[in-house]
């Protein structure tokens, strides 16, 4: 490539460490002009830390930063923003009650005599670059009406109408259907034949085949290489960012589905949101020794479902039976004889963080006979289990049992609570996300498991946002649209373009919807 | 695989080591303040400043003035006893606020509850005539009764929290100045009111005194038996209610950290939502430790008022009794370890003294010491400020530490495990 030399930004030998971590040792980063860079790593490799670095949050202790060759200093987001450095978060930035219009103009205003707004000539320009990229946005509504996708497409509005010409994008497709994550790809490389810069931050490398020119790659805080996307495969890339041969595919025979385990009729879980229901007339059963995969965008009731079939919440209407029993009025305790739980919030609702790790591995088990002798409970016993399961389940942390749950990592906290919840040996697991934020090798690791309860006889339902992670882990598929089942799909005989027709509504029951 | 954290990284070193610098800093404090007072005033030189320092540092040993006018030191039994009969009452709101805080709630209560235990024990422990049932056992029935009583007391707000979820601080406030209220009704119009020394007016008979033919006689009621502790300490209100109050304070460890109610407990507290996945009825442990919080700052009030020696001000519903709010700063010196509240209540009662010796001895007052445990205070708010600076300094220099949270799942730590 001739332009080799034509750096935009380049961040060299960044070193950061925080009390304890190298979070970033001796990175360097180079991004050309017009081109799409790929910045991949597992959790904690040091992508933010690195991203952090650039927008002036933290000070490196080495290395320094060149716009164009030249050295900058970069001491707060104002002067990242005044380089043409804008970023579009995993979480967006926006004002909830504010309309998009007066979002991208937010911290830009353009005013006039005695600082009265200018709205007019920033709607125009806006206007203007939403025309040009195909950007849709709905000028006055407010945020909190619009869509996810729409709320991103404000996101990188925002950084047009600033005129950055470095766009990072961080995680930006975790959140978006499958369609709505082609135009993104679109989107960014049009800006990439325009000559903007586009970081592009992302454990996903589907997209970064499709997408990226190079990429770098982080793994535990150091710099592992840079690569041209064309040069290499998925797997390449998988094993330089684990640092060993990962298993990308999930590896299952065929499911022998047994006797019925649970049984959903008609079951409806009132909205916190709204008047209608959150989860309206939903059917369905889960047979042993098969993992049924409720698919959908997030929102659509799959949460109230878990929450009403796991007693969270309260459903009403319909019945749930699990092993015969209609446990429809249940406790969750109660509920807990047959049903394990693997949530969705690890944080919320997986852990007591200020616990440690063999108090959180007794949560729902500390009553038994086993864990407590006349109300006293009996250290040994638990500290014995706690081992049993981290020798078990290999979950790693600082201190072993007495460890705090809050200083683990998050894979590793998954793993905690997936040993937990497995080991209960209890019918039916619940999974709701099981692999959420973490990196491939967890995934890898989590998949396995939960195949394995399948293969010994154990029901599973599975919630989740991953279309890769549906299409491989499941033996059947529930796609759920605005509180109800629309579709039930064998992962063999379809494709990810027809489900993500189904999860948009744009198709449900096998008909086209007439939208 | 038996691994444990070294003695400078524990949390509970941590937590002790904070609680020491604000105290050391509180004391230091104190005696800066002093040092201006004495500075800035004409009648008082440096060498009166040395003596009030000398005195908030260790007032607890003071034994008076000798003949030849300086400050005398040694051990001084009356100190010692009152000291601990001071924190008899302490021990038990500071329990209060530290088990409730524990699970997750703020019990700004115990003054209510300490109200509500003043008037269940001393209405049980003056009606009942003398004779009519052993002292003992009416001393005992006063002692449960106002837990009990307590108990529904704090329950109230626990009920709210559960089922309506009114915020605990909100209905603590409220069913204070209700009890304050109630407390001087019932007194008002009961016959408790001490008519036999004409001097003091709106105080209640010492529990001392007992029914008699329908007349009140010093000497007829019931006392907590000193079990030779007025031996031990000459001419002070020490008796045996201390040696209840630490059992307690056992007991709520015990409690806490050994049983499964206390894990319930301490999981509603820490993750309400976690607590509610496992199958653990969070509204029914909040109603339970508001409850308990309640019996235990009632059973403070029953200790201090069934020691013979005290006379409760019955008009009292402009005011809320300081040992009910002091519970607060005594819980959180001792960042809510039940065991930890034995010593911060001996430590603030000791302040009270020394705040005395200084009143008696020297031209300073007592004020000082509430300047003192202002900061302390304040400090103890900053405690993990403090707990956070000493995780850097406390930190292992030989590579590996435990500070790993967020590193590499994938790594095993070298040296660690045996």
């Amino acid at each position: 490539m001739d332009s080799s030399q034509d750096y935009v930004i380049e961040m060299l030998h960044i070193t950061k460490e925080f009390p304890g971590i190298k979070a970033n040792d001796d990175i360097t980063l180079q991004l050309r002009r017009g081109e799409i860079h790929a910045l991949l790593g597992e959790n904690g490799a040091g992508k933010s830390t690195l991203m952090s670095v650039l927008f002036g949050l933290y000070q490196p202790e080495q290395g320094e930063i060149r716009k164009n060759g030249q050295p900058v200093v970069i001491n707060d987001p104002n002067d990242a923003t005044a380089l043409g450095i804008g970023m579009v978060h995993q979480h967006f930035k926006l004002v909830e009650v504010f309309t998009v219009l007066d979002n991208i103009i937010l911290g830009a205003e353009a005013t006039g005599a005695l600082g009265f707004l200018r709205k007019k000539e920033a709607r125009e320009k806006v206007q203007a670059l939403s025309e040009k990229y195909g950007l849709r946005v709905d000028l006055d509504a407010k945020v909190e009406d619009i869509t996810v996708g729409m709320q991103q497409r404000v996101e990188i509005l925002k950084m047009l109408y600033r005129d950055n010409e470095i766009l990072i994008f961080d995680e930006p497709t975790a959140v978006l259907t499958p369609q709505e994550i082609d135009e993104l790809m679109a989107t960014m490389k049009e800006f990439a034949r325009e000559g903007k810069s586009i970081l592009f931050i992302t454990h996903k490398l589907n997209e970064i085949m499709a997408v990226s020119d190079r990429v770098s790659v982080l793994r535990k805080g150091r710099y592992v290489g840079t690569v041209n996307t064309a040069d290499v495969d998925k797997q390449q890339l998988s094993n330089m960012m684990v640092g060993r041969p990962v298993q990308l595919e999930v590896t299952k025979g065929p499911s022998k589905p047994g006797q019925e385990i649970l049984r959903l009729d008609h079951f409806c879980v009132p909205s916190h949101l709204h008047k209608r229901n959150a989860v309206n007339d939903v059917s369905f059963t889960v047979r042993a020794g098969e993992i049924v995969c409720i698919a959908g965008i997030d929102g659509n009731g799959q949460t109230e479902l878990v929450y009403g079939l796991t007693g969270l919440d309260r459903s009403n209407g319909g019945s749930a039976t699990l092993c015969g029993e209609d446990i429809t009025h249940w406790s969750i305790r109660h509920r807990g004889k047959n049903m394990s739980h693997i949530p969705e919030d690890r944080h919320k609702h997986g852990l007591v963080l200020d616990f440690t790790l063999e108090q959180n591995m007794v949560l729902q088990r500390f009553r038994e006979k086993q864990f407590q002798h006349a109300g006293f409970i009996d250290a040994g016993a638990v500290r014995a289990y706690t081992e049993k399961l981290i020798e078990q389940y290999d979950v790693r942390s600082g201190q072993g049992p007495i460890t705090r749950a809050r200083s683990m990592s998050g894979g590793n906290q998954q793993k905690a609570i997936i040993a937990r919840e497995v080991d209960r040996d209890k019918p039916l697991i619940v999974a709701v996300q099981p692999t959420r934020g973490l990196d491939v090798g967890a995934i890898e690791y989590i998949h396995s498991q939960l195949v394995a309860e399948r293969d010994r006889g154990k029901a599973v339902l599975l919630v989740s946002l991953e279309l890769e992670e549906v299409m491989s882990l499941s033996d059947r598929i529930l796609v759920m649209y605005e509180g109800e089942i629309v579709g039930e799909l064998d992962p063999k005989k379809t494709n990810v373009q027809e489900l993500g027709l189904y999860m948009a509504g744009a198709k449900r029951h096998g008909k086209e919807a007439t939208a | 695989m038996n691994r444990k954290e070294p003695f400078l990284q524990r949390e509970t070193t941590r937590s002790v080591i904070a609680s020491l610098i604000s105290i050391i800093f509180g004391l230091v404090f104190g005696a800066v303040v002093i040092l201006v007072v004495a500075l800035s005033s004409k009648d008082l030189g440096l060498a009166s400043a040395w003596e009030g320092i000398r005195l908030v540092f260790c007032g607890i040993f003071s034994t008076g003035r000798d003949a030849a006018g300086a400050l005398s030191w040694g051990f001084n039994g009356q100190n010692i006893g009152n000291m601990l009969f001071r924190a008899m009452p302490l021990i038990m709101t500071g329990l209060s606020v530290a088990m409730a805080y524990k699970t997750g709630l703020f019990n700004i209560g115990a003054p209510g509850q300490y109200l509500i235990g003043t008037l269940v024990s001393l209405t049980i422990a003056l009606g009942i005539p003398s004779g009519a049932l052993p002292k003992a056992l009416v001393w005992l029935l006063a002692f449960c009764g106002a837990i009990l009583a307590g108990a529904v007391w704090g329950a109230i707000p626990g009920l709210l929290k559960a089922f309506l979820n009114i915020n605990e601080v909100i209905a603590c406030i409220m069913t204070n100045w209700i009890a304050a209220n109630f407390v001087t009704w019932m007194f008002a119009d009961s016959n408790f009111k001490n008519v036999v020394e004409n001097t003091k007016s709106s105080y209640i008979y010492k529990t001392t005194y007992g029914l008699v033919d329908g007349q009140y006689v010093s000497g007829a009621g019931i006392a907590t038996p000193k079990l030779g502790l007025d031996k031990l300490f000459p001419g002070s209100q020490v008796n045996g209610g201390i040696l209840i109050a630490i059992l307690l304070a056992v007991c709520v460890y015990i409690m806490m950290e050994k049983t499964t109610f206390g894990y319930e407990l301490k999981a509603c507290g820490s993750n309400r939502h976690a607590a509610r996945y496992a199958g653990i009825s969070d509204r029914l442990n909040i109603m339970l430790s508001m409850a308990i919080a309640g019996g235990l700052a009632a059973a403070g009030a029953a200790l201090y008022w069934l020691s013979g020696n005290t006379e409760f001000f019955w008009s009292t519903y402009q005011s809320l009794p300081g040992i009910g709010f002091n519970g607060i700063p005594v819980a959180m010196l001792a960042v809510c370890n039940p065991i930890g509240v034995i010593f911060t209540a001996l430590f603030m009662s000791m302040l009270d003294i020394s705040g005395l010796q200084l009143t008696n001895l020297t031209a300073y007052n007592e004020y000082i010491t509430n300047v003192i445990i202002a900061v302390i205070v304040y400090l103890s708010a900053f405690s993990l400020v403090i707990k956070l600076w000493l995780a850097k300094r406390l930190k292992p220099k030989d590579g590996g530490g435990n500070v790993n949270a967020e590193l590499a799942p994938g790594e095993k730590k070298g040296g660690k495990g045996a």
